[in-house]
């Protein structure tokens, strides 16, 4: 009798809390399921997309499959020449806004009270504010500076976001160091550059890591400021993809798009292996 | 280099804070702290959390602010140089060690800092790594280090910047019983090795009696005491330290005007050279015994209140009848003592064994 009044009770407490559990879990697959779907859907959609020849309602899937987008888009210099514009102004805006964020994070971090408020509202700003807004102001200054429509104009405009993303990202990064390896390395005869060099910058290795891929990824994805401050003469992958839409040229469109989504996914996807290699677990 | 009084001839000293003012907390920080370490001997600086003995280390490392006072170390004056320019090494109290580089080259450190010639640095580093008896674990990575060899790869690190003076903050106190003897051994390696002189923060006298030359007693943000561990264990200079010490036990008495010494126990037979009036009487619980039928000066009627088990014998926890407001009193037992007393007992102080302190 003993063992079978136990099991009751137990089923009788155990079916809510299984259930619960299955619920929360049948849920999470459901989120999960729509996250992936609304993510990779599109860029399957855009893949099918550049590669389809007639494709008229109500048909399911295009008629015939083609490389003839692909292959334009290879001879076309348009969308090569903005690619390569696309890259240098995102690796350029990667590494010079890690240049700045870095010491701008670490003074940030090293404020207390009103002024690392102010600060850190400084920083943010930028990245509030809407690029369309943004760029406005900074076509002003850029045209002032003679820099309007030039590569250099528009690398400095990226840099605005990105500088003000990094640095709050640096002030994270700064505030949570661990400041007893400068300082015993410092005791043991290290002068605050040889700390820089030796200490500090080897325990920012990942978050270097992390901000050079969202420095890439502000300026890779940046429209409305190409667009305002470019006036047009820079020509990156966003605005040439907008173009082609304008255009109704749907395939062009989604070959562009796909060579858009192609640095983001690489980045992801290298972040994820650079977690794996550098991870210092502290014992 | 032990000596009984802790004064050495001052061309000795290797390290010397005068007046040393640290504001910290909310409390008026330390004030006018003086200490001296001798080269090669190792000072204990003991006092209660929070009292500031990790920041008087950290001032004298340039790693904390101070308002008043001056660090010379070897005889240069210090207090406004930066922590790299003193010559002072600091470990922390959780081993700090370069997570990036191998255990090798965390000892190396140091050496590659002052540009140490290569074909000298892999035999310095096994020195040094020997000494703290790590030989061979040169390329370690730190995170597959154990907390006690943690510790010795920081101190093997410091033998390798052989350093005028070594500061260490509570070395031993995140530490499981098991791997102190073996950091203990460790650290007086890590000193003996590089012949610095060693100032070390902890609250425990254990490692106080166990590790120093000399102690500093840190009360009130002052220096209360400074003297051999045996000195201060036996001597305590106030009734302040010989209950920061934690083994007096103690009684509230009076200085008569014939200079006679009293308590709920009864006449002490000590001297004192203090004035009549209230005074505290201490004392260890080794000066206390239960009375077997004799008559004594010091000597009162107690009852029973508990039987303590403790790792040392068994000890019997009396109330003092002529002062039931009084602290109760703890007496050890005999060893192997069969019948444990219960009831009344008489209870009987060893004067030798008191210290009276002004009330």
């Amino acid at each position: 009798m003993g063992a079978g009044a136990l099991g009751a009770i137990r089923s009788v407490t155990a079916a809510p809390l299984l259930a619960r559990g299955a619920v929360g879990r049948t849920w999470r697959m459901m989120l999960l399921a729509i996250l992936t779907l609304s993510s990779i859907g599109p860029m399957l959609l855009l893949a099918v997309w550049s590669v389809s020849g007639a494709w008229f309602f109500p048909a399911l899937k295009p008629r015939t499959v083609t490389l003839a987008a692909w292959r334009s888009a290879v001879s076309d210099h348009a969308l090569i020449s903005a690619l390569g514009t696309s890259a240098v102004l995102a690796i350029g805006t990667a590494i010079l806004a890690c240049v700045v964020a870095v010491p701008f994070g670490q003074q940030l971090a090293r404020l207390a009270g009103w002024r690392r408020y102010v600060g850190a509202a400084a920083a943010f700003l930028p990245v509030a504010a809407p690029p369309l807004a943004l760029g406005t102001g900074l076509q002003v200054a850029a045209l002032a500076a003679g820099l309007g429509g030039t590569v250099l104009g528009v690398l400095l405009a990226h840099l605005v976001p990105a500088v003000g993303y990094l640095s709050l990202l640096f002030l994270g990064t700064f505030t949570l160091l661990d400041a007893r390896p400068a300082e015993a390395a410092r005791t043991l005869g290290a002068s605050q550059w040889q700390v820089w060099w030796r200490v500090t910058l080897p325990q920012l290795r990942q978050p270097i890591a992390e901000a050079v891929a969202i420095g890439f990824l502000v300026s890779w994805t940046q429209f409305a400021l190409t667009l305002v401050v470019g006036a047009g003469a820079v020509r990156t992958i966003p605005l040439e993809v907008y173009a082609y839409v304008q255009a109704g040229e749907d395939r062009m469109a989604a070959v562009g798009a796909l060579l858009l989504i192609l640095p983001p996914v690489l980045a992801l996807a290298s972040l994820r292996w650079a977690a794996l290699r550098t991870a210092v677990l502290p014992a | 280099m032990k000596s009984d009084h802790g004064a050495l001839a001052p061309n000795d000293e290797r390290l010397v804070v005068e007046g040393l003012t640290v504001p910290f907390g909310a409390g008026p920080g330390l004030t006018d702290v003086d200490l001296a370490v001798a080269a090669g001997t190792r000072l204990a600086v003991v006092g209660p959390s929070g009292v500031g003995k990790t920041t008087l280390l950290r001032a004298i490392a340039g790693l904390a602010p101070i308002t008043a006072g001056r660090v010379v170390v070897a005889g240069r004056d210090v207090t406004a140089l930066r922590p790299e320019q003193r010559d002072v090494v600091y470990l922390h109290q959780t081993p700090v060690l370069f997570e990036h580089l191998s255990v090798g080259e965390n000892v190396a450190f140091p050496l590659r800092i002052r540009r140490t010639p290569d074909d000298v640095v892999p035999a310095r580093v096994s020195a040094a790594l020997e000494a703290v008896r790590l030989g061979g674990l040169e390329r370690r990575a730190p995170h597959a280090l154990s907390g006690g060899q943690r510790h010795r790869v920081a101190l093997a690190r410091a033998i390798a910047a052989s350093p005028a003076v070594l500061l260490l903050d509570e070395p031993l106190s995140a530490l499981d019983p098991e791997l102190r003897d073996e950091v203990r051994a460790a650290i007086v390696a890590a000193q003996e090795e590089s012949g610095a002189a060693m100032a070390l923060v902890t609250h425990d006298l254990d490692d106080a009696g166990m590790l120093a030359d000399d102690v500093a007693v840190l009360l009130d943000g002052r220096i209360a005491q400074r003297t051999t561990p045996r000195d201060l264990f036996e001597h305590p200079a106030s009734a302040a330290v010989a209950r920061l010490l934690g083994v007096y036990q103690m009684l509230a008495g009076s200085v008569r005007a014939d200079g006679a010494v009293e308590c709920a126990l009864g006449i002490v037979a000590v001297k004192t050279p203090l004035r009549s009036g209230a005074a505290i009487v201490a004392f260890r619980a080794e000066a206390l015994r239960v009375a077997h039928g004799e008559e004594s000066a010091c000597m009162a009627q107690a009852h029973v209140v508990a039987v303590r088990q403790r790792p040392h014998g068994a000890t019997l926890v009396l109330q003092l009848e002529s002062a039931p407001q009084a602290p109760p009193l703890e007496v050890p037992l005999a060893p192997f003592a069969t019948a444990m007393p219960n009831g009344r007992v008489g209870v009987v102080l060893d004067p030798r064994g008191a210290r009276v302190f002004p009330a």
